[in-house]
């Protein structure tokens, strides 16, 4: 918690509204099964090629929400500085909306850019004040260039 | 596991359920899928370290149990349109979660025929721990 009273700094107000740096995400058939096996799906489209193709899909299907993982590589980390430094050091997961456009395949390359559509710090009975950071990613198909997914997140700070 | 729905079939304050098993096992399988490793949803004593009873579910895999029942819902023929969700309270481990959606409109818009949910999980004692909204289209008859 901080301390004294805050308010948005200069730094903070310039950083509403700018995009990130763009991540990305492949989507592989192992991504997809484990997804689909932790939630619990029983669709044999998100296991199975063939079961997929016979339903007209041209490979395993992503369930809903699914995305991919971010390509993990350590020696190639981003030198980019975040925009602001926060006075709050805890962070909460506050919510999640998806917005599902077009199917999602195993062998899709997505690109995703985050951008921060807003920034409060707001009374909070609990913890004295709280910083609220809403955020949308948008996620495109490098293939064909069609955006397949629109999320926004909403982050809490303490 | 709910079955696919015709537009037609669904009636405004309809519920549809699943219930969904929150042990360790299933935890660490999302931990895998989604790249949270925080200690939190799967190491006993790093919970407790942290003033928590016990592992608690990950907030994003209950997202997750509510876009899989819509999507059951929806079945090859419809399309979730959006769901969103608010992470407002723990849900301990090991635990049963019964995810529902609730429909709240049925109505027909741009040519589509969509139904509105109500949505989240809840725990034994009723409590609604991860509400939101979301919107269907359905097949129609």
């Amino acid at each position: 918690m901080a301390d004294e009273v805050m308010e948005l700094t200069p730094e903070m107000k310039a950083a509403i509204g700018k995009g990130g740096e763009p991540t990305t995400y492949e989507v592989t058939t192992l991504g997809i099964r484990t997804f689909a096996r932790a939630v619990g799906y029983k669709n044999p489209i998100y296991f199975d090629d063939e079961e997929a193709k016979k339903k007209g899909h041209p490979a395993l299907v992503a369930p809903p929400g699914y995305f991919g993982m971010p390509v993990f590589n350590p020696f190639k980390q981003s030198n980019r500085r975040p925009d602001f430094e926060s006075p709050f050091k805890r962070n909460l997961n506050g919510g999640t909306a998806v917005e599902p456009l077009e199917r999602v395949y195993a062998g899709d390359i997505l690109e995703a850019v985050t951008t921060l559509t807003n920034l409060e710090i707001v009374p909070s009975r609990a913890y004295g004040q709280m910083m609220i950071r809403t955020s949308e990613t948008v996620y495109t198909r490098k293939s064909d260039g069609k955006v397949v997914a629109k999320t926004r997140g909403t982050g809490l700070s303490y | 596991m709910a079955d696919a729905q015709y537009w037609d079939d669904v009636s405004e304050g309809q519920e549809f359920t699943n219930v969904e098993a929150s042990d360790s096992q299933r935890l660490v399988v999302w931990a895998a899928a989604s790249g949270d490793f925080y200690q939190i949803h799967y190491d006993d004593n790093f919970a407790k370290g942290n003033r928590l009873p016990d592992i608690i579910v990950h907030g994003a895999l209950k997202g997750m149990w509510i876009g899989k029942l819509l999507d059951e819902i929806a079945g090859e023929d419809g399309w979730i349109k959006q769901w969103d969700v608010s992470y407002r309270s723990m849900d301990i481990a090991r635990e049963d979660v019964t995810v529902f959606a609730k429909a709240t409109k049925k109505y027909e818009a741009n040519g589509e025929a969509l139904v509105d949910f109500e949505v989240g999980t809840r725990k034994a004692d009723g409590s609604v721990t991860t509400p939101g909204t979301a919107t269907v289209r359905l097949a129609k008859k």
